[in-house]
């Protein structure tokens, strides 16, 4: 596998068995380079969210084989993968998962606290430049639960970043953004992709937000039906 | 270093839900408290008991037994079958009370158990005033020895106990005794025994016991009057009375020394079987009472716990996307169940203690009690303390083991 290469996916089915059994991916295979800015799209129900959980490791039910950075992941145990995960991957939810009950800037330091290789000092004020970046310095303070749709979003996204994991991986990062914000998310990914050679995996619906990336892979009915080189 | 950001969690957890955490805490303070009480209480009560019985008993008694069964001496000396007609048997010659006494005393001194011993010579005599005549127990005793064993000075109502000591002609009453004979202090009273001496005694002191049946017949004498009294020499000795460090070792002492004592050597705990009985219920009421409130307290931490992590599950499960592990999430949950446990802990052992001293002020007046008695022993709020951590400790690890279980695709699939 070529050192190029950030992550590649080798005929990677998937089953659901309820209600009942079904096969949602249907054998998907494709590569992603390194600092690639890569978007998935499809119909609704094509399976797009269903194949990021098994690219960004939490899912673990699959046939197939996944490799990230050079590793596999297929056959590695839960604490492992959740190692791999904190330094490696940084994952933003369709629904913006935060804990409620911490701060803003809580919340986006927790990873990297977990992953404890730097100083609190130095942790808190990268989080804080993070927030700074996605308009959020204001609302750092704040519990996650008193901010808007929108702010918990880049909130999340911010998390996402703290670590700076090779691949990012959003499923509709921007879909509760307004179009002002959605092109600052855009932005920080894309320059986050060319300056620092970080990979971008995101799904999306925004059609503007696709045709700016590097490459989009159409997924229909659990299958890839464009966008493979 | 396995992550603080887990304690930090688990403190933001305990904070952010401060209601919950209190009434988690206080199920735990209860428990504690609850056992505390309960076990310091019946400690109290066992000692109290244990006093009372102690001011008539002492840990091991040595004495004559009686002679032996010889209803039928023939039997032991001709073979089975021989036929003998023997009426009217009689025992021609057996000795009383205990011989070579001094040797015995001396060689109980050396037992390293033995914290006091005191000879007694007891009989059973009349104690006459006038037309008055009651039967009682006139008791010889060693003044210092006798109160090294029975702490009998603590029981004097009238007079002084080391005054028997300085007064061959002086007798110390029970109560309820010289209620029976209408006797005070200064009176004289006419002692009889069975071999028909009688002798005059002043009453120079009266003492209470509370142990009704002692109070109403039992009368001091120092020992040398009363072998005087008896017409015994200076070695005469019906009962040797001995304390040992810890009583409820008397049972192991009485049978280690018995096979060299040629007479009787009897432990409180085979003498008065109901006591020890007593005793052991009531430590068996207070261990079942308080652990059946310290599980009711583990429950509820376990039902707590529970809600927290479904309330949280969504959480966790973020946790573990970001890259926390099964023994992160158990970490946090145990920490927040432990901190409840500790906190519950430490106040429950100073609400517990509240209540004991209270309690201990409640007015009972029974026998030589003022108030419900009860005991400070740092055992039993150790004991409370590790058992209170011991079910929080078991009541949060299940259910944090579920939440280390939980798999985040699953919850955030939805
Ligand atoms: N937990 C599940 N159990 C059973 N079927 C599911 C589950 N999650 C999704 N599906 C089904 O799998 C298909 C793909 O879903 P999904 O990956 O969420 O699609 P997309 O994200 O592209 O809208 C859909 O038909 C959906 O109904
Ligand atoms: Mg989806």
């Amino acid at each position: 596998m070529s050192a190029t290469i950030a992550l590649r996916a080798e005929n990677i089915i998937k089953y659901f068995d309820q209600p009942e059994r079904f096969q949602v991916l249907k054998g998907i295979s494709f590569d992603v380079q390194k600092g690639e800015f890569l978007a998935l799209v499809g119909k609704s129900g094509s399976g797009k969210s269903t194949l990021l959980y098994v690219l960004s490791t939490m899912d673990t039910d699959y046939e197939g084989g996944l490799h990230v950075s050079g590793e596999k992941m297929t056959g590695k145990t839960q604490n492992e993968l959740a190692a791999f995960r904190n330094s490696q991957i940084g994952f933003v939810f369709q629904f913006h998962y935060l804990l409620p009950e911490f701060t803003a800037l809580h919340n986006v330091m927790l990873p990297a606290l977990k992953l404890g290789r730097k100083s609190r000092a130095q942790i808190e004020e990268e989080a804080m430049a993070h927030l700074s970046t996605l308009d959020l310095r204001d609302q750092a303070m704040k519990a996650a639960s008193k901010l808007s749709g929108g702010q918990q979003q880049r909130v999340a996204i911010a998390r996402a970043l703290i670590n700076e994991p090779s691949i990012i991986m959003g499923d509709e990062p921007t879909g509760n953004l307004d179009s002002r914000n959605t092109q600052v998310v855009f932005d920080i990914f894309r320059g986050l992709a060319r300056e620092k050679g970080q990979t971008i995996i995101t799904v999306t619906h925004d059609e503007d937000f696709a045709r700016n990336c590097d490459r989009v892979i159409e997924l229909s009915d659990g299958r890839v039906i464009s966008g493979v080189h | 270093m396995k992550g603080p950001v887990n304690y930090e969690i688990a403190f933001v957890y305990l904070t952010s839900k401060l209601k919950q955490t209190l009434v988690a805490v206080m199920g735990v303070t209860f428990g504690i408290s609850m056992y505390v009480f309960m076990n310091s209480f019946m400690t109290g009560v066992n000692d109290v008991q244990t006093d009372l019985a102690f001011s008539a008993l002492a840990h091991i008694r040595v004495y004559n037994d009686g002679p032996a069964d010889n209803t039928d001496l023939v039997r032991k000396v001709y073979p089975e079958g021989t036929l003998s007609n023997i009426r009217s048997a009689r025992v021609i010659q057996y000795t009383e009370g205990i011989k070579h006494s001094g040797e015995i005393i001396h060689f109980l001194r050396q037992q390293p158990e033995l914290k006091a011993i005191t000879p007694e010579v007891n009989v059973n005599v009349f104690f006459r005033n006038g037309a008055n005549k009651v039967n009682g127990t006139l008791s010889g005793v060693d003044v210092e020895n006798e109160n090294r064993v029975f702490q009998s000075a603590t029981y004097m109502l009238e007079g002084n106990w080391n005054a028997l000591k300085y007064r061959n002609d002086g007798l110390i009453l029970g109560s309820g005794l010289a209620a029976n004979l209408s006797l005070h202090v200064d009176d004289n009273v006419n002692v009889l025994t069975a071999d028909g001496n009688a002798k005059t005694y002043k009453v120079i002191g009266i003492f209470q016991t509370n142990v009704t049946s002692v109070d109403k017949t039992k009368a001091y004498l120092s020992i040398g009057a009363t072998r005087q009294l008896l017409a015994k020499n200076a070695d005469y000795v019906t009962d040797i009375q001995v304390n040992i460090g810890d009583f409820h070792q008397a049972e192991k002492v009485a049978r280690r020394i018995a096979p060299i004592i040629p007479y009787k050597t009897e432990s409180w705990q085979a003498s008065n079987q109901q006591l020890e009985a007593g005793s052991r219920l009531r430590d068996i009421i207070a261990v079942a009472v308080s652990l059946t409130i310290l599980l009711v307290a583990g429950f509820g931490i376990y039902n707590i716990m529970n809600m927290t992590i479904n309330e949280k599950i969504r959480e966790i499960a973020i946790l573990k996307a970001m890259g926390f592990n099964g023994k992160d999430i158990t970490r946090i949950f145990l920490t927040l169940a432990m901190v409840i446990g500790l906190v519950g802990g430490v106040i429950g052992l100073l609400f517990g203690y509240a209540v004991s001293v209270t309690v201990n002020h409640i007015p009972f007046r029974i026998a030589s009690l003022k108030y419900l008695p009860m005991a400070y022993r740092w055992q039993d709020y150790s004991m409370a303390f590790c058992f209170g951590l011991a079910t929080t400790f078991i009541a949060g690890y299940m259910p944090s083991r579920r939440a280390s279980r939980i798999d985040p695709v699953i919850i955030i699939r939805g």
